[in-house]
């Protein structure tokens, strides 16, 4: 188990009261090689959202097991968090703290060394141009400003993994490729990405390998060209699309 | 528990807490200003309809007046304030009120020397604020009459006013240095009613508020224990709590020294032992940890601000209850009421005010409290076990939460 994140027959089953037993995972698994991008495409109800918050240890898996950088989200789940950033569009930020607030309260909860918190949030602020707004509240930030410094806050004790689900949602065009350039540069620095979205161009430019992930199973996990040779298609659309089709009639 | 994980969890809450108008304005202010500021309302509002009686008229009827205490008579025409009228049917003028009190006089029959006893009896509508005052005036102007004709019977016969009476009753107060009156019955009651608004907005800021801003999956995320988190939150809970009622038990003596004091005068004393401070700092921290962990509980299944006030309404009402329950004269603290939880609390700091301290309820009500702590957290630690109440997918109370899951 040499692989950052290593995932083997997770399962996640919830039960509702008026559709009994839900298997919102089943039997998911996968590995993400270092400095890759890992992406998890799939739609809405797919099981990306469920899968990633059993890697992030807020839900603990039904059976199966998954480990970051060594460390079993069950029997480990602080050593999980300690070495994973986590975004998503339900991670907001405290919008009474301001943004040096912010950095400085995620680098230390995260136990980065306390004598180089200070460095690294001045280093943060200087890397996402926040320096205006340092002193200035969250809840006055603009939305892309409050994604820059939701991106911060994830980084800001410098974690060897990143989770990054759907995190352009709700973004307009702009700030979209501000966020994908970032996850870029990230990758670019040797962090282990995992990327969760449902738009297939995102998932096209920025993903190493992709994983197709549908009613809670995964149909494919190849790079782009194995996934085009795969199916003889080219459009990742059209792939995500026979992958699917072929997947409900397997089922 | 990691306490350094803790410490900046719990200062983080603190820095948002003091950055929140609703917090601020119910933990801080309100304590400060608001219930000093109802007192001297109320009081100064009293003041003033006693003003406004004083400057009444009051209509009286003499009946049958003795001729041997004309004297009284003259006083009653000499007073400005009342006013001497007749009536031919005064039961029915009391009620229309266009009389306030009849003053019916009759001789005493008897042997002894002293036969021009009378006796007064005087009718009046206690409904009526006039009438009341009508049957003060009267009743102080004869009782000053009665005490002037007694010394003057005393110095016919050469005696003092006290020897001619024979027996005295003579009142000595030893209550020096622990007041009886207004103050230590009205400052408990405000201490728990502030440790309860005190604490009920930083609960469901702390929880449902989080859930509302979606940041509480973001604290999930942390690289530290849920335990840490919760501790972190109740520990925030519990100290705006404490801080809101100790601001409001300072803010209510100074307001009570300086705006009141002198409108009650030497009834109103001021003056709380500082022997009591251990008592009431132990009973006011151990209330503050429950009343927190009672609200944080049920504000923790909120999703919203509003659900939170929603859920967390009938906790500051039984908290309320047993306070008011326990003004009624004659209630003591016995080991019977130290097991009530918050009763406890406030009867052992009434007393401690006084300077009084039964040792037996008050070491009951510190284990009492101190139950009622353990039990708050451990339903903390088994509420937050279940993954739909900390994704917050959870759709119901505590109370369904509790019977869906344990009781089924």
């Amino acid at each position: 188990m040499n692989e950052p994140v290593v995932v083997r027959n997770l399962r996640k089953t919830f039960y509702d009261e008026g559709r009994g037993e839900i298997k919102a995972v089943d039997s998911v698994s996968f590995e993400c090689h270092e400095g890759e991008i890992f992406g998890l495409l799939g739609a809405n109800g797919a099981g990306k959202t469920t899968t990633l918050r059993m890697l992030s240890t807020i839900l603990a898996p039904t059976s199966g097991s998954a480990a970051i950088m060594g460390h079993d989200v069950i029997r480990n789940p602080e050593g999980v968090r300690k070495n994973l950033g986590f975004y998503s569009a339900t991670t907001a930020l405290y919008p009474r703290l301001t943004t040096r607030e912010t950095i400085d309260f995620f680098a230390r909860i995260n136990q980065y060394p306390a004598d180089l918190v200070q460095e690294r949030v001045d280093y943060l602020i200087d890397r996402f141009a926040l320096a205006k707004y340092a002193d200035a509240r969250i809840e006055k930030l603009s939305s892309g400003m409050k994604q820059k410094v939701s991106i911060a806050r994830t980084i800001a004790h410098n974690p060897s993994i990143l989770i990054f689900d759907e995190p352009t949602v709700g973004l307009d065009v702009l700030n979209a490729l501000d966020v994908q350039e970032t996850i870029s540069e990230l990758r670019s620095e040797g962090k282990t990405i995992i990327f969760s979205t449902h738009i297939m161009s995102e998932a096209e430019r920025l993903c190493d390998r992709i994983a197709i992930i549908h009613a809670g199973h995964i149909l494919a996990c190849d790079t782009l060209a194995g996934l085009r040779q795969n199916t003889q298609q080219h459009y990742l659309e059209d792939i995500f699309v026979q992958y699917v089709k072929s997947g409900h009639a397997t089922q | 528990m990691d306490p350094k994980a803790i410490g900046i969890l719990y200062w983080r809450e603190i820095r948002s807490a003091l950055r929140d108008r609703t917090i601020v304005t119910n933990s801080i202010l309100l304590p400060i200003f608001l219930y000093p500021l109802i007192i001297w309302l109320v009081y100064t509002g009293m003041t003033f309809v006693s003003g406004q009686n004083e400057g009444l008229k009051s209509r009286i009827m003499l009946k049958n007046f003795p001729a041997s205490h004309e004297t009284l008579k003259r006083e009653f025409e000499r007073d400005q304030s009342v006013i001497l009228v007749t009536s031919s049917d005064p039961p029915a003028d009391l009620r229309t009120g266009t009389l306030d009190a009849l003053v019916e006089f009759a001789p005493i029959q008897s042997a002894l020397p002293t036969a021009n006893n009378f006796t007064a009896r005087i009718t009046y509508d206690e409904s009526r604020d006039a009438s009341s005052q009508a049957r003060l005036r009267a009743t102080q102007k004869i009782s000053r009459y009665r005490e002037n004709y007694l010394e003057q019977q005393a110095l016919k016969v050469g005696l003092s006013r006290a020897q001619y009476q024979n027996f005295w009753i003579d009142d000595r107060n030893v209550s020096s240095g622990r007041e009886v009156g207004a103050l230590t019955v009205v400052l408990p009651i405000f201490f728990i009613i502030m440790l309860a608004v005190g604490s009920m907005h930083p609960a469901i800021d702390s929880t449902a508020g989080e859930r509302e801003n979606s940041t509480w999956e973001t604290v999930m995320t942390v690289a530290t224990s849920r335990a840490n988190i919760l501790v972190a939150k109740y520990l925030y809970v519990a100290t705006m709590a404490f801080t809101a009622a100790f601001l409001n038990l300072f803010a209510m003596i100074f307001s009570m020294g300086t705006v009141l004091g002198p409108l009650f005068g030497s009834n109103l004393s001021l003056r709380i032992p500082l022997a009591s401070a251990p008592v009431v700092l132990i009973g006011a921290l151990l209330l503050a940890l429950f009343v927190a962990g009672g609200m944080m509980i049920l504000a923790s299944f909120a999703r919203t601000y509003k659900e939170g006030q929603a859920m967390t309404s009938p906790f500051y009402i039984a908290l309320i209850i047993p306070v008011m329950f326990l003004q009624t004269p004659g209630v003591e603290f016995t080991p019977r009421i130290a097991l009530i939880p918050v009763a406890n609390v406030m009867m052992m700091i009434r007393e401690a005010f006084q300077g009084v301290y039964h040792w037996r309820p008050i070491g009951i009500t510190l284990a009492v409290e101190t139950a009622c702590v353990i039990l708050a957290l451990r339903v903390a630690m088994l509420v937050i076990r279940h993954e739909d109440f900390i994704l917050g997918s959870y759709n119901g109370s505590f109370g369904k939460f509790v019977k869906e899951r344990f009781f089924r």
